[in-house]
């Protein structure tokens, strides 16, 4: 069986709770001190003895300072009720909260993405530098140092290959021509019948991989 | 706006404790025999002036929440734009240690290790 869960107060009962508890509070103060005042005057006749009358008056004492201390905690109470119904309810202040904090952020976003762009065009840019001198610097470098001139094959140019490691050196400029190659067929010599050179002369093209996308 | 809400109830926080310490003053004032006639005055007046002046401010403060309040959840939030700039600086994060492993590389290159 479920159990019955106690409806939420309305916010027109709990605001009336609110001012009820205000005016019941500030009253019980003043009435209290009041009181207290009037009792701490000394009267010449009394009913009982002075003692009894004495003990009396300091056992009231004691009671209306309580109240008092009571009345002073019930406030703090409602100001720290205040305090709660004003941040969940005060739409006005939420809204301006949310859209100062959003613009914050975003302001922040912005900055950090201007930022990232502007080292990347930067990096872009020494890259595309760099991959000049790499891929000229290759294809130009000393023949010797790059294709094994002494084993020249018959079909007139070097198989070596030369890389950065330096280990194995191959030329890249090589390409198998002739029946089941790409490219013309190529001889052993020129059309001057000077020996053809297995290497890359100045007047060729360099080679020259495209830079991958950097973007 | 909502901060100076709040830092208004604080003081009225600060103003009932100042109530409970005159009434506090006044009673010991008066449990002695001679009594100081103007510490009494100041105290009493403070002590008033306290009364009303937290009386009045949370009597504003219910007043304007009777008008705003509507008894609804509030449904904003911040949560698109903070996660929007959690992943602008973790992409920043991310750049900042590639370009770290990057300078590594170089320097590893540049000065072997024989």
């Amino acid at each position: 069986m479920a159990s019955q869960r106690a409806l939420p107060q309305s916010k027109e009962s709990l605001l009336q709770n609110y001012n009820k508890r205000l005016k019941d509070d500030i009253r019980s103060i003043l009435d209290n001190l009041t009181e207290i005042i009037k009792t701490a005057k000394v009267e010449d006749e009394t009913q009982v003895s002075r003692a009894t009358q004495a003990e009396q008056d300091h056992y009231e004492m004691h009671v209306r300072a309580a109240n008092i201390v009571r009345a002073g905690e019930s406030l703090m109470k409602l100001v720290s009720d205040l305090k709660q119904f004003l941040i969940l309810n005060d739409f006005p202040s939420v809204n301006e909260a949310i859209s100062l904090q959003n613009q914050q952020l975003r302001s922040l976003q912005e900055e950090c993405d201007k930022k990232l762009t502007s080292l990347r065009d930067e990096i872009a840019i020494d890259l595309y530098e760099l991959e000049e001198e790499y891929y000229s610097s290759r294809c130009e470098s000393a023949p010797s140092s790059l294709c094994f001139a002494d084993s020249m094959p018959p079909y007139g140019f070097c198989s070596g290959k030369a890389t950065v490691s330096g280990t194995v050196r191959t030329c890249l400029c090589a390409r198998p021509t002739g029946a089941g190659t790409v490219g013309r067929p190529r001889t052993g010599v020129t059309h001057l019948g000077q020996p053809r050179r297995a290497w890359r002369t100045q007047t060729d093209p360099p080679h020259r991989k495209l830079p991958p996308n950097t973007t | 706006m909502a901060n100076d809400r709040l830092r208004a109830l604080e003081e009225v926080e600060n103003q009932i404790a100042t109530i409970l310490q005159c009434a506090g003053n006044i009673v010991l004032e008066l449990s002695k025999d001679k009594h100081n006639a103007s510490f009494l005055d100041r105290q009493l007046s403070q002590f008033t002036g306290s009364v009303n002046r937290v009386e009045t401010e949370l009597s504003s403060q219910i007043r304007y929440l009777t008008q705003v309040a509507t008894g609804q959840p509030h449904e904003g939030s911040t949560y698109s734009a903070r996660k929007d700039c959690q992943m602008a600086l973790n992409r920043a994060e991310y750049t900042r240690v590639k370009l770290g492993e990057l300078g590594r590389t170089c320097e590893v290159m540049l000065d072997p290790q024989p």
